[in-house]
Parts: structure tokens; sequence; C-alpha cells
């Protein structure tokens, strides 16, 4: 099956099983360094990408549902702005999550960051996904709040 | 890598009629919804099985429809558990609510259809529990004579005798009905992970009017992933006898009246199935007690 999409800013058309997940299309057919390995649906969270700026585990993303979609992967987000302002949230906060998860975590932050979700609740629901604890709840919070403040205070200076 | 195996066909309708000529000439076919059944099981990929067809049901416009007037509200099939939140947060059952909220993180709720939690061959979540304790209504489309014919029909009756939701074959469910309740008890509880680990995982969703000290209209829905959904009338009658605060000793006759009946639907509940069941009966008790003691007494 032929899919056209678009990752990390790229037009392709990729010549895939059409059942194929996301997270193995970007390890074995795209070559991308920060795609984890494929969990087999056992929901560890670790393979968020941006699928039209909304965060989707990439393991249940099948092939067919790519077609004409554009996809932001931790390795294209971290040459952007965004990436820049996240990190400057976990150097504010004094606190950034752990190797394992930090990609994943980071694409989430962005997307909760963009939508400007304020709400501890959801962001803390949001997180849950993943399984890894390495961050305390109240700094996951405060990162996202600081990221919203900085990219609101970029915007204003550009305006 | 698994590139030179066949890969299924994906046949993407835009409308029922679509649909209906599609799994006419493919009866076999999987009908795919948000995928996030299919997509966990561990033999998703690659797929065992040679020339599969599979439908995908995102392109079908009437299946994303979410419609509401002051006595029910009718979800599509393919409306996701995130949307059926944000289109009616403040209007739907809190027992229909809490159950979202419960299922977890938006990159789930965001992806699962109503229909998809339903239909699907193991339960993975215990919404379709609380569907039933709501007395939801479904239409299930069933194809007869190659011709699409609907029905509507009460989830209750889809269950069958083990607790699991048959549908007939060649058939979907297309709309989902879930009336307004002005019942002022709602419980639901989830304990475990649902998804990751059936076997050890439950939930109970519970409705009733409390009037004064008994229970009007009770019903009650307990999920076992890996078993099915057990509900019974005569569960429901035996909380419409009972009269609240309940004590001790009336609450251990009730918890071996429930356990009878599950152990003669599920012969093979875990210990820890078991002790969570009691402890989210003890926790509903609890409430309804307290719900009794607080209650403003009526002159």
């Amino acid at each position: 099956m032929k899919i056209d999409c678009s990752i990390d800013g790229r037009t392709l058309t990729l010549s895939l099983n059409s059942n194929k997940p996301l997270s193995l299309i970007l390890s074995e057919n795209i070559g991308d360094g920060s795609a984890v390995n494929h969990c087999k649906g056992q929901m560890c969270g670790l393979c968020a990408v941006l699928v039209d700026g909304k965060p989707m585990l990439s393991c249940m993303v099948p092939a067919f549902e790519i077609r004409g979609k554009e996809i932001i992967t931790f390795e294209g987000f971290q040459k952007t702005r965004g990436m820049k302002d996240i990190e400057k949230a976990y150097e504010m906060v004094g606190a950034a999550p752990c190797p394992d998860c930090y990609e994943s975590k980071t694409m989430i932050f962005e997307s909760l960051i963009s939508d400007g979700v304020s709400e501890p609740d959801e962001i803390l629901k949001e997180l849950s996904i993943i399984r890894c604890h390495c961050l305390d709840p109240e700094d996951a919070v405060k990162i996202v709040l600081k990221g919203i403040d900085i990219r609101r205070k970029r915007r204003v200076r550009r305006s | 890598m698994y590139e030179g195996l066949s890969s299924p066909n994906i046949h993407t309708p835009h409308n029922m009629a679509e649909y209906s000529s599609i799994i006419t000439h493919y009866p076999s076919s999987t009908l795919w919804a948000g995928g996030t059944f299919i997509m966990t099981r561990p033999d998703a990929y690659p797929s065992k099985v040679m020339n599969a067809e599979v439908i995908y049901l995102g392109e079908i416009e009437e299946l994303h429809r979410f419609q509401r007037n002051d006595r029910f509200a009718e979800f599509g099939a393919m409306v996701t558990l995130d949307e059926v939140m944000s289109a009616g947060k403040a209007v739907l059952p809190k027992v229909l609510t809490d159950n979202i909220m419960e299922i977890g993180s938006k990159l789930i709720t965001r992806r699962a259809t109503i229909g998809g939690a339903i239909c699907t061959k193991e339960l993975t979540t215990s919404f379709p529990g609380t569907l039933v304790a709501l007395d939801a209504n479904v239409e299930v489309r069933i194809i007869k004579k190659k011709r699409l014919h609907s029905r509507w029909l009460q989830l209750t009756r889809l269950l069958d005798r083990n607790g699991t939701i048959v549908l007939p074959p060649q058939s979907m469910i297309s709309r989902v009905r879930i009336a307004f309740s002005d019942k002022n008890c709602q419980f639901f509880r989830s304990v475990g992970a649902l998804m990751t680990s059936p076997e050890d995982s439950m939930a109970v969703a519970f409705t009733a009017s409390l009037d004064q000290d008994v229970l009007n209209n009770p019903t009650i829905a307990f999920t076992y992933p890996n078993h099915g959904i057990l509900y019974s009338r005569d569960i429901d009658n035996v909380f419409s006898s009972l009269r609240f605060p309940l004590d001790e000793r009336e609450f251990r006759s009730l918890e071996m009246i429930i356990f009878t009946f599950i152990d003669s639907t599920f012969q093979e509940l875990s210990p820890l199935q078991k002790v969570r069941t009691r402890g989210v009966l003890r926790a509903l008790v609890d409430e309804l007690n307290e719900k009794t003691l607080t209650m403003p007494s009526q002159m």
C-alpha cells in the first residue's frame, strides 16, 4: 500500500503494509533514532508523537490512518523553537524527565503548552499514560505553566 | 521487517450505502473504529490472516454525529470518548462522565470510540457496563438479504448468559442513545488497569433514586474484563428491598447474595477480583448509608 504523509516536515510516499504501526514505520522505514521499541500495545506511553498537532501513541496508529497527516517526531521537534521553550521551562523549574521518557513527555508537554492547558488535573491526566514516575507531579504542572508563560512572552515580543 | 507479508485490504466507505455494499462483498471483514483494541493485541502486526479485509469506519460522516434533546443524547458509533466528554459533560449522567475520566489519558480517550468500546471481542474498558447500568439503547445495523436494516435495542438485550455483548453476524452498532437520568445516586468505581491487566481488575456502575431510606429503580452492573458484564434484575431487586442505612450484619448478607450471583455466572474470578469487588461494594454501601443519613427529611 502506498501512503503519502509528512514526517518532520518532509513529504514522503511510503510503500508499507497497511496495518503497520507508526512506531515501527518510524524506526524501521524512516530510521528515526528517537523512536522507542514497539511495546506491542502494553501502553508504556513512550512512543508519543504529534499527529496533526495532537499527541498520539505511535504504536496505536496504523499506516492507513497516517495518509495525508502531518507527523512530528521528537527528532524533528527538537530542532524547533518550541523545544527551546520547553528546555527553558525545564531549566527554570529545575526538573526534567529522565532519559527513558524524555522524548515522550516532551512531546506531551508541547501539546499541553500549545493548547494552553493550565488545569493541573488535566495536565496530570494527560501525562498519566507514561508509567515512568521520574517527574514530581507538582514539577510537571509547573513545567507546563512555565512553558505557556514563556511562549506567550515570545509571541508578544514577536508581535 | 514483515514487508513481504500480505497487507490487509483497507476499505474506506464514506456513507452507510457504501459500507453495506462492502460488507456484502466481504462478509468476514474486520470493522475498524478507533483501533485501540485491535492495535493492542499481541498479534495485531504482522497480521496472521492472509488476505484480511478491513473496513475503516472513520470516514462515514453519519457515525460522527452527536445530537441531543431534553430527554436523551444520541452519539454516533465513531464519536470518541473525548468528544462524548466535551459534548455533554454538563448534561450526561455522572456515572458516565466518571467512567470516561477513569479511563485515563486523553491519548487513549481521543482514539477510543463509543461504538468500538461496546463491540470489541474482549472488554477493554468498563464503558459497556456503565451503559448497561444506564439502560442505554443502541441502533444495530444488520445486513439481511443484501439490504441494510436498522433496529433499536436495549444494550442489556445484547448481553448473553456469559456476560458478553453478542451482535448478530454482519451487523454493527451505529448509534448509542443515553437517556438523561434524574437518579440522585450514581456511583462508579474501577479498580486495576482494565486494558493491561484484565485478570485482576474490575469495575462497578450503579444508579438509583434514593427516596428517604429506599432505592427506586436501582441498576448495578459489574464488569470483569476477562469474563464479561454481570447484570441481573435479581440483584437490582435485592437493592430495592433494602432499607438504608445498612448495619454490618445486613451488609454481610447483601455481600453474600451478590457473591452467589457472581459465582454462578463467572466461576473463575481471580482472588484479587473478589477482594476488589468486596471493597467496591463496601464503598458503595458506605456512600448510600452516608447519603441516607445526610438527606434532609421530607415533612
